[in-house]
């Protein structure tokens, strides 16, 4: 089964989700929602399924740098209200170290410390950095992970093998633009220069 | 909620265990030895860590594969003679000789773990000057980063053909899955394709011991396998049969398939590509085999007299020679629903969940519990009702 006995964390961060439709899935079971053919409930399937796929594709797509060796940060701007979990899952990853996830106008801050996750959340990315910067040793010097990581991808390109359909269908465009990531060719040139300057 | 300050100053007490090591990047060595586990085959099924954490794709490669993990040999200079390969000492066009040392794959791994580009390491090898020292070096990369980074991601390690079993059982407390690569259906395929492994004794041999040290080490992605279809001129049928054994006998959790592609300067450069789709195959059946559990004799349906599989779906060339009457999803069992085309283990699933409350009334409703109908129709029969066309002997 694939609706989650959760459901209703995930249908309340939908972006179009209201209090009707909470109410309405409020007396449901998850096989509820999984088995019935009902248009409003197979909607409320939907609504779940698109959180969950956004969910998971911002944990896979979101590139972290650091700021010094106490910080991680990256872009994120979800369609969804999921900010904050993906922070948590981050900081989770990378326990004591403070995580920041985030765009021109809202920033969620997540640290795991001694097996408890702390929380924060701000406005945009750049002043949330900005001060931390002044409370930490911090310096955009970090391992250049980019640059490795485009060597070793290179390295493993089978030419034979190639199938853009499927690259297009596993990574959609409007997945990578939430997480700042640039695989497509852009027309207009947009680089992650323009990272802060998003609103 | 706590404010920023109270999480800086936490941070700040540990900052010099947080980040990894600095590290110092030969691309022609990093290029070089990614290159040579592009045909290898994995998956980052889950981490054992507490939380688990699932398993994330984290790109997808221009072909669509997912690279989740930082696959890459440890060396490329290898003694042995595989008739495929770029790396054995037959191939006359060998790239330059690269080898890594533990402190360097640490950092590189760390570096692109932090930054959320990979979910964990995929660690290969070439033999080196002997499998033993090689694979030495392996276990001491994992160990650095599980015990001294604390390195909580996936780790895959290669057993090398013929290596020490203490050396497995260290790879094993410290990896969450091992394999050692099959590659050939049989040892009389093993002699066509590579004159210097034996089949039995180095490979067969280690994933006993693989086996046998399962009850003692924490293993939880278990261990798999790899063949490169098609190298050795061996069928589907004899690929398929000797995927049944590693799967009754020596218990892989699943078996990899990579179609033979013809590498220049080696001694198999003139012989024929594989077709993708025959790959794309043998993931198919099984799949019919793991997740469907079709019976072997069932799945034998799907080869041709001469033990190929058709670039067409098996799931519906054996319907078609099985199932002699449509089947009713308000009565069949699960098993048979999993039979139909069109039908899978999700949405077997919610028509036995949704009958339970109230009969499936017609093709509408299954479409919508994700039956793909077309596929599914002409073997279904709903309160009595059959399509009656043409699909089920064209689809």
């Amino acid at each position: 089964m694939r609706v989650p006995e959760n459901f209703l964390s995930y249908l309340s961060a939908h972006e179009d989700c209201t209090e009707r439709l909470l109410g309405r899935a409020k007396g449901l079971v998850a096989e509820d929602l999984e088995v019935s053919h009902d248009a409003e409930l197979v909607r409320l399937r939907k609504m779940v399924s698109s959180v969950q796929i956004e969910e998971h594709r911002m944990k896979a797509f979101v590139r972290l740098k650091s700021l010094g060796p106490c910080v991680l940060y990256g872009y994120l701007k979800p369609r969804h209200r999921i900010g904050a979990y993906v922070c948590d899952h981050f900081a989770r990853k990378n326990p004591k170290l403070i995580v920041v996830l985030g765009n021109g106008s809202e920033s969620w801050i997540s640290l795991y410390f001694d097996g408890k996750i702390l929380h924060d959340r701000r406005e945009g990315i750049a002043e949330t950095l900005e001060q931390l910067r002044s409370n930490l040793p911090c310096s955009d010097e970090g391992p250049d992970a980019k640059s490795i990581w485009r060597i070793y991808i290179d390295s493993q390109y089978c030419p034979l093998r190639k199938n853009a359909a499927a690259f297009r269908r596993r990574m959609p465009r409007r997945d990578q633009d939430a997480t700042g990531l640039r695989l497509v060719p852009n027309k207009n040139g947009v680089t992650l220069d323009d990272f802060f300057g998003k609103d | 909620m706590v404010t920023l300050e109270k999480m800086a100053h936490l941070a700040q007490e540990s900052r010099f265990d947080s980040l990894g090591p600095a590290v110092s990047i030969d691309p022609e060595k990093l290029g070089a030895l990614g290159e040579g586990t592009r045909h290898d085959v994995c998956a980052s099924t889950f981490s054992p860590q507490s939380p688990a954490l699932p398993g994330i794709c984290h790109a997808f490669a221009h072909d669509g594969r997912c690279v989740s993990l930082f696959k890459t040999l440890y060396t490329n200079y290898c003694g042995h003679q595989c008739n495929y390969c770029t790396n054995a000492t037959n191939c006359s066009r060998k790239t330059r000789a690269f080898s890594y040392t533990p402190e360097e794959l640490v950092g590189i791994t760390l570096s692109l773990y932090r930054s959320n580009y990979i979910e964990g390491l995929f660690l290969s090898s070439g033999s080196g000057q002997s499998e033993d020292c090689i694979m030495e070096k392996m276990v001491e990369t994992a160990r650095i980063l599980r015990e001294k980074h604390g390195f909580n991601g996936y780790i895959h390690l290669k057993v090398l053909p013929g290596a020490d079993r203490s050396h497995i059982q260290e790879a094993m407390e410290l990896a969450d899955r091992v394999s050692i690569n099959l590659e050939a259906a049989s040892a009389s395929h093993m002699n066509e394709i590579c004159a210097t492994k034996n089949y039995e004794s180095d490979i067969l041999q280690r994933q006993r011991y693989i086996r046998d040290l399962m009850s003692k080490a924490n293993l939880p992605a278990g261990q798999t396998t790899q063949l490169v279809v098609g190298a050795g001129k061996e069928s589907d049928e004899e690929i398929f049969r000797r995927v049944l054994y590693e799967y009754q006998e020596i218990g892989v959790r699943r078996a990899y398939y990579s179609a033979f592609s013809p590498q220049k300067g080696t001694p198999f450069a003139n012989r024929e590509p594989q077709p993708l789709w025959r790959e794309h195959r043998l993931y198919q059946i099984d799949w019919l085999y793991r997740i469907y559990r079709f019976h072997p004799q069932e799945i034998e349906h799907a080869f041709d007299e001469n033990g190929f599989l058709q670039n067409s779906d098996p799931k519906m060339a054996i319907a078609r020679e099985l199932m002699d009457s449509p089947v009713d999803p308000n009565t069949a069992s699960y098993q048979e629903l999993l039979r139909v085309p069109g039908i899978g283990p999700r949405s077997a699933q919610r028509i036995v969940a949704l009958r339970q409350r109230q009969p499936v009334a017609g093709k509408a409703e299954l479409a919508s519990l994700g039956v793909r109908i077309k596929r599914a129709a002409p073997f279904l029969k709903i309160n009595g009702w059959r399509d009656a066309t043409l699909e089920m002997w064209s689809a």
